[in-house]
């Protein structure tokens, strides 16, 4: 039985590969790697590549959702005194933009971009553990309907996107509004925490044999530190919302000052999540940076290693920075002077990074596309948020202007300047992969200057309004503070930057009728996913291939080897040592299944109908045993099925095979 | 028909132990999820434990025991119930990568018999901390750490049966011999967490 051996190596071997030979394996694969069908094979589907673009179209929608009540937002603030929405309608808008832009649109969206391509660009076929990333995506969604499902029905949570206690707290939270919050932060967080599992695994154990770790490429460092991050960050929020919606159900007092809980506690727990949060959006938007400008500058990477380095070095100190926004509560001394220092002190990875991009791009025969436009937009606007970021560093002034519009101004600046705009470059540089169609280069340059010229007449003035004392998260003011026109120009802004995403809007629809046809590489870039073609097949290639150096498809030569021996009627894939990236298994992944969205069904009920009673729990717990029961046989059943298939299928050469020795590789 | 080269895999095992295996990033990636869990939990412990002149309060009824400490005698036999366990788990550990269906077979059996024992016991642990959830801060935090602690118990538990019945039922194979050195590196987390666990809860507020 092929099952039980333990031990084999893999063999470096000339061969001949016959054509009749290799169009029999890409019949076999496609049928072995197919999708499932039907309404049922929608929740079934596990291929990462339709996993990872379902999770990114999800996403933007929220996005757009989020985009909207911003929109909202800014037309009650054009003028003073406004009455489009009431009080109540406002605090909700803005406490369902924050949450959605950052739990359900940033968050998962650059999880997305790691689960589609981290595998392809590592050069493996699937993920790691493909049903428990299925499982994430269906959690998420199940999440954001929550929200959404709360808010049309007037009980959208309305105490801020990070929700502080005591006015999220049983005393002035009435209602169900905060539960739905509390419970849509742990949907989102259990598919972030799924998604950083498979993205390492992926990362360690499936690369293409030659993929050392110091050839990964920038995206794929940057979504593993990422992943690593997301680890030991995101279960503080979890619980820390535990702790908020049980003190809300039965009763517990671990945030009720009155019975020795803690209010100050819960800020701690939020922002030792919510510090690193704003790396783990900002990191994957790095590791979009660096391919955009290899391709476009045609050239290697200055600076490699400090990047990777940096990356890491973000990583640890994104940890270190939590109380910079709890300047304002009572704090000893010392602590707050720790907190500047290494809020001041991240400025330096991110510093070196952008010194080695620009060191890339300097004298380089710049090609001047529109995700390399998107790349210089993030240079400019990004730097104008860590600027202010240090200055908010600083203990006085940050007590000046703490909960002001200067706030609202920075955070915009970083997040939508360091992420949203490496986004929409990423969107503009990977459409061809995804659609195999050219989004227009003309749409694409309009829609960078709406964006851009939008972003900095809505924020830019922020700055400003904050300096002159205007309070964040007030639904109207009076004329005589003069905030009028500020406000307006920002509000105007708004819909200028909203016409960019319309017009990205128009291009993918145009695109992808009548957009240029793409072929496999459209831009002569240097990373895996550009081999196969575009879009991927589901197989996504006939012969794993395997790498040289850091730029695989640049140092790929006719001496390049393929892997072949992978079994065509199971879905094998290959599993390689964590440093090296040594064949060491064939490692079997799991197919369509419908346990994945049985156990998101129960993991719903707990925290769904939890939200009313505790008792959802035990019956959550007797249904998710049920599912997990039901996914544990059917995991071991695929594989059984085929070791027992006498007729196992491999990818194999033809004819004569002669044995080369490791030097010569 | 065309000669390149190739690097033929077709030799290879489908899985090998510990770090080889993707498994195995896999489970211990969920444990260190876990792991974070408990170290925010145990530091929510000790920053609570600011707020309380004695920890735990004073038990304020005029009826009943004075002393506000938990009892040892539940959590301490738990302790020591767990520990035990541990052999039954080496012993799975060993079988699985040994290929000792039989003694995995009676190791797991005996860390289920076990793994029950210890949800028992648990359910006696929380009357023995003599205050309700709902009491104050410091009732509320101890039944947290009792709780999430026996959800652990739980799933490791039901996890041991699955496997139990498959080595009963099916075959011994390299997949599930994998698994169930997933499961055990899983029963020894779950003792440690304990003992970390016992310690702060029972000990410390003892020797303090």
């Amino acid at each position: 039985m092929p099952d039980q051996k333990e031990h084999g190596t893999a063999k470096l071997v000339e061969a001949e590969l016959s054509e009749s030979s290799l169009e029999r394996d890409r019949k076999q694969l496609e049928k072995t790697w197919a999708h499932a069908h039907g309404i049922l094979g929608w929740f079934m589907e596990v291929d990462h590549k339709v996993i990872g673009l379902r999770y990114i179209k999800t996403a933007f929608v929220f996005f757009l959702l989020g985009g909207i009540e911003a929109a909202l937002m800014r037309i009650q603030l054009a003028r003073p005194e406004n009455h489009f929405v009431n009080p109540d309608t406002y605090n909700q808008l803005f406490t369902v933009h924050g949450t959605t832009m950052m739990f359900l649109f940033a968050v998962p969206m650059m999880t997305a971009m790691g689960i589609y391509f981290v595998p392809i660009m590592v050069g493996t076929r699937q993920v790691a553990f493909p049903r428990l990333n299925a499982y994430g995506y269906l959690v998420y969604l199940i999440g954001g309907l929550l929200l959404y499902t709360g808010f049309i029905t007037n009980t959208g949570p309305d105490a801020g996107w990070f929700a502080y206690v005591p006015l999220s707290g049983p005393a002035y939270g009435v209602g169900k509004r905060v539960d739905i919050w509390a419970q849509m932060i742990t949907f989102t967080e259990i598919s972030g925490l799924v998604g950083a599992i498979v993205v390492i695994a992926t990362t360690f154990k499936m690369r293409a044999p030659g993929m050392t770790l110091s050839r990964i490429p920038l995206f794929v460092w940057a979504q593993l530190v990422t992943s690593f991050m997301i680890i030991f960050a995101m279960p503080a929020v979890m619980l820390a919302s535990g702790f908020l919606a049980s003190d809300r159900l039965i009763d517990t007092h671990i945030f009720n000052p009155a019975e020795g809980g803690d209010a100050i506690l819960y800020q701690h727990m939020f922002w030792f999540f919510g510090h690193p949060e704003v790396y783990i959006i900002f990191i994957p938007a790095l590791g979009f940076i660096s391919p955009i400008i290899v391709t476009f500058a045609r050239r290697a990477i200055f600076g490699y290693t400090a990047l990777v380095l940096s990356l890491v070095a973000t990583g640890f100190i994104g940890f270190g920075l939590w109380v910079h926004h709890m300047f304002a509560t009572p704090l000893p001394q010392l602590s707050q002077s720790f907190f500047t220092a290494a809020s001041m002190m991240i400025a330096i990875p991110s510093g070196v990074q952008i010194f080695c991009w620009i060191a890339t791009l300097w004298g380089s025969k710049l090609q001047l596309r529109t995700p390399l436009i998107f790349v210089l937009g993030f240079f400019f606007i990004f730097i104008l948020g860590g600027l202010t970021g240090v200055m908010l560093a600083s203990v006085p002034l940050d007590l000046q202007i703490h909960d002001t519009f200067f706030v609202v101004a920075h955070l915009h600046y970083v997040l939508i300047g360091g992420s949203v705009f490496p986004l929409f470059g990423a969107f503009h540089y990977w459409f061809p992969k995804w659609t195999g169609r050219m989004l227009s280069e003309r749409l694409g340059q309009l829609n960078f200057w709406l964006m851009f010229v939008g972003f900095n007449l809505v924020f830019f003035p922020m700055h400003q309004l904050g300096l002159q004392g205007m309070p964040r998260r007030v639904y109207t003011y009076v004329p005589q503070t003069g905030w009028g026109n500020l406000n307006l120009i920002a509000s105007i802004g708004a819909f200028i930057l909203a016409s960019g995403v319309l017009v990205f809007l128009i291009n993918v629809f145009w695109a992808r009728r009548a957009g240029v046809v793409a072929g496999n590489n459209p831009w002569g870039a240097d990373t895996l996913e550009w081999s196969t073609s575009s879009p991927p097949p589901v197989y996504v290639w006939e012969y794993l291939p395997t790498v040289q150096g850091r730029y695989a498809l640049w140092m790929q030569d006719e001496k390049t080897p393929v892997v072949v021996g992978l079994s065509t009627i199971k879905r094998e894939i290959l599993s390689t040592s964590v440093v090296d990236a040594i064949p060491e298994l064939r490692f079997e992944v799991p197919g369509a299944s419908i346990w994945p969205a049985a156990v998101a069904v129960a993991t719903a009920v707990a925290f769904v109908i939890g939200i009313f009673t505790p008792w959802a729990f035990a019956v959550a717990a007797v249904l998710a045993f049920a599912a997990l029961a039901g996914w544990f046989w059917s995991n071991a059943d695929y594989e059984n099925v085929n070791a027992h298939n006498p007729t196992e299928a491999f990818m194999k050469p033809t004819g004569q095979t002669k044995e080369l020795q490791p030097k010569e590789a | 028909m065309s000669t390149r080269r190739v690097i033929d895999v077709s030799d290879l095992p489908h899985h090998g132990f510990d770090t080889i295996d993707p498994v195995w990033w896999g489970n211990n990636g969920l444990l260190c999820i876990e792991t974070s869990m408990f170290m925010i939990l145990i530091a929510t412990y000790f920053y609570l434990r600011q707020n309380f002149l004695s920890w735990p309060p004073p038990l304020g009824q005029l009826t009943g025991p004075l002393d506000p400490l938990p009892d040892l005698l539940f959590g301490t036999t738990n302790t020591v119930v767990l520990l035990i366990s541990l052999f039954g788990a080496v012993a799975v550990d060993i079988a699985a990568r040994r290929n000792y269906r039989g003694v995995a077979q009676l190791g797991l059996v005996i860390c289920l018999l076990f793994g029950v024992g210890a949800i028992i016991l648990r359910a006696y642990e929380f009357p023995a901390v003599k205050f309700r959830w709902d009491a104050n801060a410091y009732g509320s935090i101890v039944w947290f750490m009792l709780g999430m602690h026996l959800a652990h118990l739980l799933t490791l538990t039901l996890e041991t049966f699955l496997l139990t019945i498959w080595c009963f039922v099916r075959d011994f194979d390299m997949k599930h011999r994998l698994d169930i050195t997933a499961l055990t590196i899983y029963w020894y987390w779950v003792v440690g967490i304990w003992l970390l666990l016992y310690s702060i809860i029972y000990w410390m507020p003892r020797l303090s």
